[in-house]
């Protein structure tokens, strides 16, 4: 239960994972009925159709998130099969350009290169299955002007 | 023939879960079948019985005809209902059932396999006078001979790679004078890509329309359409959002249609629930339609043919596959209101819908006046990594497209799914878009409109309501309801306050 005391201030009481929420408004209540569930390092919480993941552990908002995304970004997300292998080593690739296809829980997922430049190596093939993480190509940056 | 006196499922999730409770409402044993993965599935309990078939890897399960057949074999079953996807339109498992001397609930192997090929389908339809996509592969391949078959097929006109696919080397041309660079270009393409350069001419079909109708055939030759599916709202060929009626089909459209339909069901020998898919042009009665493909199984859309017609499609089609007549005529079948499916994927819209697999740590659906859902899941459930990431579909009908439209975004405010993310906010925002109000719709719907609604499902900032109940959570609060507003002021969750202005 969430009740509102007023000035944006909430009473929460928890009735095993879910919750209802109450704001003042005016005359009479407004009810909002929320639901919330810890899940290890994060509280996931629905209000009025909308799904919020709140990490419980301060992160530091650090530039190097970028980066990470990037490699990631050659990897499979999750375990898939490559559907096509779309370069090959030492091409030169644009941004955005689909590098692998890959196929997990009946979608297509396209890997696309986070930045130009050229393909260094290829560690995948058509029709394998590949673990989620596992970097399928290396991408070396192009001209970059910044290097 | 009789009533079938077992039915085995060989298939799993909530089509699995729909058609074991149509077999208990018919009194009809049902027998599950699973995989590893889904040992402690939905569709395992609900059964009479159920078979481990396999690992969780589909080719070794759902996928594996040997497998199911023995499953039916070893528990005496006499029928097999295929679902859809796995082995539903696969003729050979049909073919392998009716050696085993079990019924498939659907078409005969040699139907499945007619219609299952492009151009077998295609041939079938023209002889049965439904209108197809214009095109040819001229035999003659020179400049002049393509533009004379450009201008037979009309404007605007594809050029595709005849040796290709997947929309690869395609060349979009409006005009004549476009005509001659265009050939050169699209010839230079295709070999480029296909190693080949011969080129396809097709009739572009501008903004078209998905609109399929669902057949119903007996063994005592009478074939009944039950009117259409609007299905534009599709990505990456997937249906995101189907409906009935089409704002785009007319009474005179949908008779004529809906004729075509049948006449190509009765051309092919059709038998048991099919669908037939039509590219619509234009709207009004003088739009045109063309035949795209047939569907030999049930659809997953078929629940809003259900709401509108009052028509239980696999009670239909177990009857039929049990040698009945059908009851209905044509003439006795009615559109009653409107009806909208919504499918709720497990997939991350600020991730290029990814499919997200993980636990359904708090799973609610919403139960309300108009509103059924279709699931195959329960909390503390899972979706698992191995199958499609279809979570439920929500179906919402009411007197009105715009009820039945607000009924499902209600519904959908209500459908708390916790532990994995999905799309019910991208579905929230996709029934609010202008455009979808007014039923202006076509195929490309979500290509031109589908990043801005990402964007509008992704929440920016967290709510302080959110991020109170989170820090409520986290503290293991119990029941604080008795509090008095002094009490709570001490309490730690004040800190929060700066959230809210």
């Amino acid at each position: 239960m969430v009740e509102s005391l007023g000035n944006s201030r909430y009473l929460v009481s928890v009735n095993r994972d879910s919750e209802v929420g109450v704001r003042e408004s005016g005359v009479g209540i407004r009810k909002t009925l929320a639901y919330a569930v810890n899940d290890r390092a994060r509280t996931w919480v629905f209000i009025d159709g909308r799904t919020y993941v709140i990490e419980t552990e301060d992160r530091d908002a650090s530039p190097g998130g970028r980066a990470t995304d990037n490699q990631l970004a050659l990897s499979a997300p999750m375990p898939a099969t490559v559907i096509a292998v779309n370069v090959a080593p030492g091409q030169e690739v644009a941004e955005g350009d689909v590098l692998v296809l890959l196929e997990a829980m009946k979608m297509e997922l396209p890997i696309k290169a986070p930045h130009a430049g050229r393909v260094k190596s290829i560690a995948c093939r058509e029709g394998e299955l590949v673990p989620a993480g596992i970097p399928l190509l290396e991408l070396d940056p192009g001209d970059d002007p910044h290097r | 023939m009789g009533r079938l006196a077992q039915v085995l499922i060989a298939n799993r999730g909530e089509i699995a879960v729909r058609v074991i409770r149509a077999c208990r409402e018919l009194a009809i044993p049902s027998v599950a079948v699973y995989s590893d993965a889904d040992a402690h599935a939905l569709h395992v309990s609900l059964a009479d019985r159920a078979v481990r078939i396999g690992p969780a890897s589909p080719a070794e399960s759902y996928l594996s005809i040997a497998a199911i057949v023995n499953a039916a074999r070893e528990t005496g079953t006499d029928a097999i209902h295929p679902g859809y996807g796995f082995l539903s339109e696969n003729a050979s498992f049909a073919a392998a059932c009716a050696e085993a001397g079990i019924t498939f609930i659907g078409p005969p192997a040699a139907v499945i396999e007619r219609l299952g090929s492009k151009i077998a389908a295609r041939a079938i339809a023209q002889k049965a006078g439904v209108p197809v996509v214009p095109g040819e592969t001229p035999a003659d391949q020179s400049n002049q001979a393509i533009a004379a078959s450009a201008l037979n097929v009309g404007f605007p006109v594809l050029l595709k790679p005849s040796a290709g696919g997947g929309g690869i080397g395609m060349k979009t041309i409006r005009e004549e004078r476009a005509l001659a660079a265009g050939i050169e270009q699209a010839r230079r393409e295709a070999a480029a890509a296909f190693g080949d350069g011969t080129l396809y001419v097709e009739r572009l079909i501008d903004r078209p329309r998905h609109v399929e109708f669902q057949l119903l055939a007996d063994d005592h030759g009478h074939v009944i359409h039950l009117f259409e599916r609007e299905c534009s709202i599709q990505r990456r060929h997937q249906k995101v959002v189907e409906e009935t009626p089409s704002t785009a089909v007319t009474p005179k459209l949908r008779q004529r249609m809906g004729d075509a339909a049948v006449a190509l069901a009765r051309a092919a020998g059709y038998r048991n629930a099919g669908t037939v898919e039509f590219l619509v042009e234009g709207t009004g009665d003088a739009a045109s339609f063309y035949f795209l493909e047939v569907n030999t199984r049930l659809q997953v859309e078929h629940p809003v043919t259900e709401r509108v017609t009052g028509i239980d499609l696999v009670h239909a089609q177990i009857a039929i596959a049990s040698g009945d007549a059908l009851p209905w005529t044509q003439a006795s079948l009615t559109q009653r209101g409107h009806a909208i499916e919504v499918r709720v994927y497990a997939e991350d819209p600020s991730r290029h819908d990814l499919p997200q697999a993980g636990p359904l740590l708090l799973y609610r659906e919403p139960s309300m006046p108009g509103v059924r859902i279709d699931s195959g899941v329960t909390e503390g459930g899972e979706i698992s990594i191995h199958y499609d990431p279809l979570v439920a579909k929500l179906i919402a009908d009411g007197e009105t497209r715009e009820i039945a439209r607000r009924r499902a975004v209600e519904a959908l405010r209500n459908y708390p799914i916790l532990g994995i993310r999905t799309n019910v906010a991208f579905l929230i925002e996709l029934l609010e878009h202008p455009r979808f109000i007014a039923g202006d719709i076509d195929t490309r719907f979500l290509d031109v409109e589908g990043e801005k609604l990402r964007a509008a499902s992704v929440a920016a900032a967290i709510p302080a309501e959110a991020l109170e109940i989170a820090a409520a959570l986290r503290r293991g609060a119990t029941d604080l309801s008795h509090r008095s507003a002094e009490g709570a002021k001490a309490d730690p969750w004040d800190a929060l306050r700066g959230f809210r202005g």
